[in-house]
Order: structure tokens, then sequence, then C-alpha cells
């Protein structure tokens, strides 16, 4: 795969692809958003957006929640679009963007059956870009080795799980380990696929995975303070594929508190100045957001280069991003809640 | 009628409005369509609007038709397209429109909960009906193994994967009695993962017997049709029961009670039937009944639909109009022509009236700094000529309109290269054809881009096709024969040649130079017959299409700097006549036009006697850049007296006019600008008193500008630009080089008519003497039979190369002719479309949709 004949088979994807980018939520457009002051203004102003009549056929008075599966219907149909248009490798790479929330709505559908959900209630939560055959037979399975043998074994994630196969029943805390042992295994394999692939996507992706593994790091080591999670076990979470590894994870392993971890970032140049800016205030953003800002910024740059793969990753990530911060508007206008309508992280 | 020649002239008026009379006299303009609205707010969001609600109560109410129209589509019950396209509602018929379609909408939900829950019965019923009819031979099936029978063994490892050693069949299957069993229905694709997990999750020991269910089922919930199957899982325990039954559940399959024994199951499946036949009757009632609701509506749809669309479009309009400050008046400003104010006025008088308001409404024409909208009036006919000129670039306002000059030429310059009388004919016969079933054509509706694009050209084929006959006769070309109507001036005399030569001899040659083989008289309409069996007929063509090219081409080019003129002349535009005009026109002449009358004194000066010596131009024009006349060859002498410094004199004038183009224009400019400053900076002193410099007050004035976004409220100097004289003189320098190389190029380029019209004859004349005179050489009646099986060949070939793809080619070739070459004289094409706010335009999109 290489510039001259990349365009045989993913030129059409490729031109597709930035054609959508283009019709992403503009900064005006979300100064216009802001201003709403019903739900049903902001299905006005979005009407003018590349979402058009996406809404229209929708009763009044609308619900941020359909608001929410109506932007996400129509990433799916996009994105399916474009999966079902792609020859490998192409195709193997749109797969595994999907992988990503496969293992969110496993971990999903666990927790639930743990808490006495039926599964019919569950189902419509599932991101359906990671919908699986299987899925709904999920809560059969009672011990890790179950899940594995009758329900995971026939998914593409089955070479992942096989790290936490174990008798345990499953809990809380083993559920946030599954999903942190699974993610990693992921974005390690992600990451090899990537490398195998070569040229520009190879390089972009390394990069956008490398601060995927290292955010997860980060933050798996902050949410691990005050927990049962021992230091040992905390280290077989960490993805192996970011710029902190291995001497920042041996140090993020042995950090006790925030200020541990913010000293860890002090060596890395562009997570520092994330630390540095965030904070808990009410006027500044959180880790959380400034690590999404970082976020956009690398999904941005993918499509400042031709002929790769990571500007598919990118839109994904950044229709995500998109959905977040119109979900987030259409929360504080239908709750009144102005002040903070302006936590939004703009792309363009 | 206005004229095509220069667009309308328009107004700028402002419309003050009554609030009660507004909705009713914008609607009379929509239905009128002459005004283009300009948008007072282009800050204001869209949900920040007056009458943001209306706009939605719409879009509410457009939401309600498409649900409708969705069940209309779903029980095939056609939506005929009204008869005549309805008047824009009154406000009040909008509620009664709301309503009415609130009502249906509710109707139809509970016509459609009810039949959803009837269907759900249904589905329940058909299912359970199927399971009892296939369970006996599961039964049977499983009892017949459980026997011990070793084929049942081979059977079951059909159906399942081996399994397990630890799991051996006596333990799978134990006694009959301790056997239970759960019977279903699930989506046929999911059986084979369904019994994987089953066979995975319960370590092999279930035991599953499917079977296809033949008739597709209705989903009541979507209503599509769905494919199932019926399956019976055997197990032994609690424990595997609640297993089987959470798989079940996670694939969706739907679980039935089913006795155990033969004689009940028999019993059930008799009273389900019944059950099922009543339902059938109560479900065919509620269908009937929605079918009824739907055909009643079904009529009306469309006209509906077009009202709200009306109502729509008149809302968005009033979104546009200021509201004053007493909140009476709607303040808006609006484009039109000049000459449909009087209309307009009678259209707001009858909005008032009908709205019954005593107020009138107010036009009023301003005075505005802002360019113009261009609007030429077309008719179906011209429209077409307009559409080709509008796609190279809109006319500026008043500018020369080169549509009405193309209306002829156009079809001319096409004709030149689709010179032959027999497709001339026949492009004439298709185009009309279509103008004449115009109407019917027009009302089917097609969708087919290409039928459209053919269909919307019919008049300008038809005037190509009618051309082409022309240049045909012209040509003497029909299907690459002659005719020899008046009879050729040329015989092989008699004296000259016997009887016995003209027999025995292939070539003749007839000699021009002596009368005798030349009748004294000419053929007298177009080329002379004997031409088609000349030998040289080629080379005599090709001397006589060239030079007919440049006389068109140069012809059409002088035509161009004509309205140049014209233009400068209508703009007032003095600079522009004596710095650009004259020198082009000067240039132009004294190279092209002196080669016109070079070729045209060389046809009526020179005949066949001086043939040896006769002056050949192409070389003569080089001799002229050269300033050298050699003697030998002899056709490259001078041929009349005072030749060379005539055409020195020639050379020098054009010569002169380079730096004149160049130069003029922007140092008169400059001079022009200077003084203005001047002016400008002494009317400041004397009336404001204070001293103000130019560059302050624009600077201040575009500030202003800028906050005032379109609003142009300024008048006189403020809207003179910089001037900058280095940009000036680059332009000038641009235009100057692109009109001299051009000269040369377009003349040169216009050279294509020749070889166009070449190619068309030679491909025609191979088509003839390759294809279709292999059949008329034979005799008999192989002959017969060769002409009617290759005539078949020669006529589709005609058509598909000859008449669609030269006909394309040479299409493409005549508007690059216009758009390039002649366009390019005096055509600015900066300006921008009226657009008025139409009815018919807005419904028409619709219909689209």
């Amino acid at each position: 795969m290489n510039s001259l004949n990349f365009n045989i088979d993913f030129g059409y994807l490729e031109g597709l692809v930035r054609g959508f980018k283009s019709g992403i939520v503009k900064q005006a457009d979300y100064l216009n958003l802001m201003q709403c002051e019903t739900l049903d203004d902001l299905k006005l102003h979005l009407q003018s957006t590349d979402y058009g009549n996406f809404l229209s056929n929708e009763p009044s008075p609308l619900q941020v929640s359909i608001i929410d599966d109506k932007i996400r219907e129509k990433l799916v149909i996009e994105f399916e679009h474009m999966r079902t248009q792609s020859v490998v490798p192409l195709s193997t790479f749109l797969d595994y963007i999907t992988y990503g929330y496969m293992i969110d709505n496993i971990v999903l559908l666990i927790t639930g059956t743990l808490h006495q959900h039926t599964i019919s209630e569950l189902i419509p939560k599932c991101h359906p870009l990671g919908s699986f055959e299987q899925m709904e037979a999920l809560s059969i399975a009672s011990t890790l080795l179950e899940l594995y043998n009758a329900v995971l074994v026939d998914t593409p994630l089955a070479p992942y799980f096989i790290d936490c196969i174990s008798e345990q029943d499953i809990d809380e805390l083993n559920i946030e380990i599954i999903r942190n042992t699974l993610y990693r295994a992921y974005l390690e394999d992600f990451y090899k696929f990537c490398q195998t692939l070569g040229s520009t996507t190879a390089d972009y992706m390394s990069e956008v995975l490398a601060f995927e593994a290292d955010r997860r790091a980060i933050t798996i080591t902050i949410n691990s303070f005050g927990t049962e999670l021992t230091k040992d076990d905390r280290a077989t979470l960490f993805p192996r594929c970011g710029k902190l590894f291995p001497e920042g994870h041996s140090a993020l392993v042995r950090a006790d508190d925030y200020e541990h971890v913010r000293a860890v970032a002090e060596f890395y140049s562009e997570y520092r100045i994330l630390f540095e800016e965030s904070g808990n205030n009410p006027t500044e953003k959180t880790l959380e957001d400034k690590f999404f800002e970082h976020e956009v910024m690398l999904m941005k740059k993918a499509f400042l280069e031709q002929f790769h793969f990571g500007i598919f990753y990118a839109y994904v990530k950044l229709k995500e991003q998109e959905n977040r911060n119109i979900v987030w508007i259409a929360e504080c206008v239908a709750q009144r809640h102005q002040t903070r309508i302006d936590g939004y992280i703009p792309i363009f | 009628m206005g004229s095509l020649y220069r667009s309308e002239e328009m107004a700028a008026c402002q419309l003050f409005l009554q609030a009660e009379a507004a909705y009713a006299s914008i609607s009379e303009l929509g239905e009128l369509g002459l005004v283009q609205f300009k948008d007072m707010n282009p800050d204001l969001n869209s949900f920040q609007r007056k009458f943001v609600n209306e706009v939605r109560r719409c879009e509410e109410m457009e939401r309600k038709l498409r649900f409708l129209e969705k069940e209309i589509a779903r029980d095939q019950i056609p939506m005929p397209d009204p008869k005549e396209i309805p008047n824009s509602p009154e406000p009040r018929e909008m509620i009664l429109l709301e309503t009415t379609f609130e009502k249906l909408e509710k109707e139809m939900n509970e016509v459609n909960v009810n039949a959803t829950t009837l269907k759900k019965n249904f589905l329940d019923l058909t299912e359970l009906k199927h399971i009892l009819t296939n369970a006996q031979t599961f039964f049977d099936e499983a009892e017949f193994e459980i026997d011990g029978s070793t084929i049942s063994m081979s059977d079951r490892a059909a159906v399942l994967p081996p399994p397990p050693p630890t799991a051996s069949p006596s333990r799978t299957l134990g006694p009959t009695g301790n056997i239970r069993f759960v019977a279903g229905v699930v989506l046929r694709e999911r059986i084979p993962t369904f019994e994987r997990l089953l066979w995975r999750s319960c370590r092999g020991n279930v035991f599953l017997r499917q079977k296809e269910i033949d008739t597709p089922l209705e989903d009541p919930n979507t209503g599509e049709e769905v494919m199932k199957s019926v399956f019976v899982i055997f197990f032994q325990g609690e424990q595997l029961k609640a297993k089987v039954k959470k798989i079940c559940e996670g694939f969706r399959a739907t679980l039935y009670q089913c006795p155990e024994t033969a004689n009940e199951r028999r019993e059930m499946a008799a009273g389900i039937q019944t059950r099922i036949e009543d339902l059938n009757t109560v479900l065919s009632q509620s269908l009937d009944h929605r079918h009824r609701v739907l055909v009643s509506i079904a009529d009306d749809m469309k006209a509906w639909h077009m009202k709200v669309r009306k109502i729509k479009a008149v809302y968005h309009v009033l979104n546009m109009f200021n509201v004053d400050v007493t909140q009476k008046y709607l303040i808006g400003e609006c484009w039109c022509a000049e000459r449909h104010r009087s209309r307009i006025e009678t259209a707001l008088r009858t909005g008032t009236e009908r709205s019954g308001s005593s107020v009138p409404s107010i036009l009023n024409r301003m005075e505005t700094t802002e360019h113009p909208p261009t609007y030429n009036c077309t008719n179906k006919f011209t429209k077409v000529f307009q559409s080709i000129v509008d796609s190279y670039g809109v006319a500026g306002y008043r500018e020369v309109n080169p549509a009405p000059f193309t209306i002829v030429t156009f079809p001319f310059l096409f004709s030149l290269m689709f010179g032959d009388s027999g497709h001339g004919v026949l492009m004439f016969m298709a185009a009309l054809a279509m103008v004449v079933m115009e109407t019917k054509l027009m009302q089917t509706k097609s969708d087919n881009e290409i039928w459209n694009i053919f269909f919307g050209g019919r008049y300008i084929i038809l005037l190509m096709g009618g051309f082409s006959i022309y240049a045909g006769l012209m040509y003497n070309d029909i299907f690459s024969k002659s005719f020899n109507i008046f009879g050729s001036g040329w015989y092989p005399h008699p004296q000259r040649y016997s009887e016995h030569t003209i027999d025995h001899h292939k070539d003749l040659t007839l000699d021009p130079t002596n009368n005798s083989d030349y009748r004294g008289h000419p053929y007298p309409f177009g080329m002379d017959p004997v031409w088609q069996m000349s030998l040289n007929k080629i080379t005599w063509l090709n001397s006589f299409k060239m030079k007919i090219s440049i006389i068109f081409g140069v012809s059409q080019m002088f035509f161009g700097v004509i309205l140049s003129l014209q233009n400068s002349r209508y703009f007032r535009n003095s600079v522009n006549i004596f710095c650009e005009f004259l020198p082009q026109m000067l240039f132009l002449s004294c190279i092209f036009g002196y080669l016109i009358v070079l070729i045209l004194y060389k046809w009526i000066a020179i005949n066949a006697t001086m043939s040896a010596c006769a002056p050949s131009l192409l070389i003569d024009l080089i001799n002229m850049f050269l300033l050298n006349y050699p003697l030998e060859p002899c056709s490259s002498a001078e041929f009349y007296d005072g030749q060379k410094s005539f055409q020195s004199f020639l050379l020098l004038l054009a010569l002169v006019c380079v730096p004149w183009l160049l130069i003029a224009k922007p140092i008169i400019l400059k001079r022009q600008h200077s003084k203005k400053q001047v002016q400008l900076l002494n009317n400041n002193d004397e009336f404001e008193g204070r001293k103000s410099t130019e560059i302050n007050l624009d600077g201040e004035t575009q500030t202003s500008k800028q906050k005032d976004g379109r609003k142009d409220s300024h008048t006189g100097h403020e809207e003179e630009e910089e001037f900058s004289f280095g940009e000036a003189f680059v332009h000038q320098c641009i235009h100057t080089i692109e009109y001299c190389l051009g000269c040369i190029s377009h003349t040169a380029s216009y050279l294509r008519l020749w070889a166009l019209s070449l190619a068309h004859a030679e491909l025609s004349e191979v088509l003839w003497n390759m294809v279709f005179r292999v059949a008329l050489k034979m005799s008999g009646y192989t002959g017969l039979i060769a002409i009617f099986i290759l005539f078949t060949p020669w006529a589709v070939l005609t058509i598909a190369i000859l008449l669609l793809m030269e006909g394309l080619s040479a299409f493409l070739h005549t508007l690059r002719l216009h758009w390039v070459e002649f366009q390019s004289k005096f055509y600015k094409g900066d300006g921008y479309l009226f657009d008025p706010f139409r009815f018919d335009k807005i419904i028409e999109v619709s219909a689209d949709d």
C-alpha cells in the first residue's frame, strides 16, 4: 500500500470520508447551538448543518436521548457504508475500530446482568457499532471461563480474552479488570496490525494508539487510588504500546497519589502541558477534557496527510466527540443549565 | 416581452406591509413570482426570527403528512397529482389543516396499534400451529433414537457435531421419562449460531431438532416478511432448563407451551386452527378499515403537501423582514423588474383586500449602490440559449447578452461542422417530434437524465438540424452522396474524349483552362456534384472549407469586438472606447481583416489560367511579418503593385496598437483618480471645514460598512475603491497579451470548423463505402438479401456514430467557439441571477424529493 496505487482500492472511500469530515459541525454552529432555548430550536439549527432532516420525523417534544440515538445512527449508517465498500486491509482496519465498541458492549452487558437488568433493556444501550450476534446471549455465563467458552470464542475478541480467563465469579472489580485487560490486548493487537500496514498509516496510527495507551495507563493509575487493586495488578493493565512504556509504567506503578502521576507526566512534554492546564476548579477544565482536546488535535492531524487509513479512525473519533458535544449542549439546554454550556470541545 | 439584448432594468424597492396583510400579500407575490427578497436580518439565527413558531408548525404538519404518506405507500394506494395547483391557503386554513392532520395521525396510530396487536396474536398462533404440526415428527424421530438404534446415532451425528468423549450417548439421552423439552420459533439466519452456542454452553447435553417454516411470516412491528424456523430442544434437569431458556431469550426466540402427548397436541392444533380463522376475519376487517381511511385521504395528499409548502415558504420570506418599532409594519427590501412594478402593486392590493385590512401596503423605490441582479425574460425557445450563456457566466447587470446572437450563430457554426443534409434531416425530424409532442412529453416527468438533456435542448437541436440541412446542401453532401439537381457545370467534351476513351479509362482530366469541358456557368446552388467523383475532391474541399472557416471565424470575432463597443457606449465608458475598442479593432482588421480581403480577392481575381503562379496566402501572411518577398517560387511573389509597402504599413499599424492597448488605459485611469482625489480634498475643506483625508474617511466608512453587513445606505464617493496603478497596469498587461495572442490563436481555433466538417464527411463516406456499398455491388437475389441485411448496421452506425457521437462532438466544439473565441471579446459575465420568490418553483422542488 503506497501512494502510487492507494487510490485503486481506497481512493473512493478516502474521498468519501473527507467529504464526511467537512460535514462535521463547526465552531460557528456550536455558537449558534448554544443560543438555543429549547430542544426544538436545537433541531431547527441542526437542520442547517450536515445532519439535515435527521430529526424531522420525530414528533415534538424532543428528548436528548432521541437526539443522541439519531446522531449515533447517522454515524453508524456512514460507517456501515464504508465497511461494506471496503476491501482488505481497510476492511480489517475498520473491523479493528469496532472491536473497541464491542469490548464496551460486553462490559456493559455483564455489568447489567450483574445488577439484575434484563437483556432486552440493556441491548438498546449498547453501541450499535460494537454489536455482534452472540451479544444477547451473554447473560447465560456466570463465570469468565463460561463466558469465554460459550459466547466469546467465536468473536474476534477471543484472543484478547485469553489473559483474563479464570474460574472466578464475575463481580464489580473483576469487570473493570476485564475491561482493561481486554482493552490492553486490543490496543496492542491493533498497534501491531497497523505496523504491518506500514507507511503513513503505521506512522500516524502508532502516534494515535500510543496516546490512547498512555491515556488509559494514566487514567487507570488515577482511578485505582483507594481501591483494592494491587500495584502489581495495576501494572498488568497498562497497554504496552505507548510512550510511557517501559520507564513511565514502572513509575506509574509506584505512584500513590495524583501528585505522583503528575510528576511522572513531567517527563513527557505533551502530557505535561495537559496536566498543567487542567484542574478541578469549576473554571478549569478537567484532565479528562484536556485529554479529549488533545485527542481532537491528534485526530485533526490525520487529514493533513493523504493515502492512509488513519483518517477513518480519526473520523469515527471526531464524530464521537461531536456526538458528545451536541449531547452536552442539548442536556444543558434541556436542563436550563446555561452556565456550563460552553463545556464542549470544539473540533473545527 | 422585454428584449433579450440587455437584461431587465431592475428596481430596488422597499416594502412596507401591514402586519395583518403581510401574509396575504406575500402569498400573492409568491403566486406572481416576480420579486426577489433580500434578507434584512442575516445575523439572526433561524430560531431567533419572528415567525419561527409558524415555520415549526409547518414542519410538524409536514412530518404528519410524511407519516400518512408512508402509510399510504405501504398499502400501495396511488396518490394522484391534483388537477390544478391549489392556491396558497389563508392563515386560518392552516389551523384547519393542522387539526385535520392531527386527527388523521391519531386515528392512523390507533389503527396501527390495533393492527399490530392483532398481527402479534396472529403470529403467535401461526407459530404455535407450525410447532404443533412439526413437533410430532420431532418426537417420533427422538423416540426412535432413544430406542437405541444404531442408525439414530449416525443420524444424530449429522445434526450435531460429535460430542466430547466425556458425554456418552446413553447419558445424554437417558430414559424417556426424564427428558424434558422446550419448543419455540427463532429467526432462520440465527439457527447456526444458536445451535453452536447451545452445544457449547450445555456441553453437548442438549439435543436440538429444527425445521424451517416454508411460508414467510410477517413481523408485526416492522411489517417486513421474515423467515423463521421451528425448533424443539430436548434436555434433562432443571439447571439445563434455566440455561436453555436464557439462551432462547438471548436469541429472541419465542417459546411456546407444547403438550407432551400426541393427542393433546392434536386437540390443541384443532383449537388453534379455529382461533386463527376467527382472528383472520377480525384482522381483515381492521385492515379494511385502515385501507378505507387511507383511500379517502390519498387524493388530497399532494394538494395538502403543496399547501403546507406554500405556507412554509411564505413564513420563510416573512422571516426576512424587519419589524418596525410599533410592531404594526413589516419592512422588507426586494428587487423587481422596473416594468413589473405595476403588476406587483396590483398583487399587493389584492393581498390587502384579501386580508381585509384597510391600510394599503407600500412599494417604495429606493436608490442603492448595490449591483442589481441580472434578469433575462426567456420563453421556452430562448431558454436553452440563455442557459448556454449562463453556464459560462451570468451577464453583468445590463451588459450585452450574447444569447440572442447565439440563437443564430450557434446552429450555424454547428452546421458548418455537421454539414450533411441526410443527417440534418434525421436530427431535424427527431427534434420536431419532441417539439410537436411537447405538452404531452412534459407531463410525463421522466427521471432519465440523458432524455431530459435532449428534451431540454429540443429547440436548439431543431435549429441545428435545420441549419445542417442547409449546410449539407451547400456542401452537396447527403449521406456522403451528392445530388445532381441542376446539372453539373462540367462534362467531358465529345471532341476531346471519344466514347471509347470514356468507357475504358478510369481517370479523365477535365481541363478548366479551355472552356471545352466547362459549360460556362457554375452550378447554381452549392458545390458542383462533379467533385463527388473527382480524385482531388478532398484537396479542393479542404482549401474551400479552410477559407470559409477563417472568414466566418474572423467575422464573428469582429462582431464580438463591436459588441464590446456597445457595452462601452451603454456604460458611458469613453476610456474603454478609445483605449480598448479602437486598438483592438485596428489590430484585428490590419491582420485578419486584411486576410479576408485577400481570400475574397483570390477567389474573384485568380482563375485557372493563372493557377501555376497563384499567390499562396499562407506564405504571403508570413512574408508580411518577415517583410521579405522572394521572387522564387512565383507563388510567393507580390501580386499587386505596392503590396510590400501597404502590407508593411498594416503591420506597423498593428504593432502600434499593442503599446496603445497596453499603456493608455492605466495612465488615464491614474490621471482621473488623482484629479478626483484633489477635488475631494477641496470639497472636504470647503464644506466640512475640517481637514479629513481621504484615507481617514475611507477607513471610517469601511468599518461602518462592515457593521452594516450587506446593507448599503451609503452613496457617492464611499463606493470608490482604492486605486492602485500597479494593479491596473498588471491587469491591462494581461488583457493585452490575452487579446493579441488570442486573435491569432482564436483564428487558428476557428479552423476546427473545417477539421470537423472534413472528419464528418470522411467518416460518413467510409461508412457508406465499407458497409453499405458492399451490398450495392452485388446483383440479383444475393444483392437483395445483402441490402436487407447490411442496411441495419449502416443505419445503426449512422445514428450512433455520425448523429450522436459526431453531433455531440460538433456541439461541444461550437460551445467552445462561443464561450472562448466569441465571448472573450466582450463578455464579462460577472453578474448574479435574479432569483424571484415563486411558488411553482418551490412546489417543483418538493415534487422531486
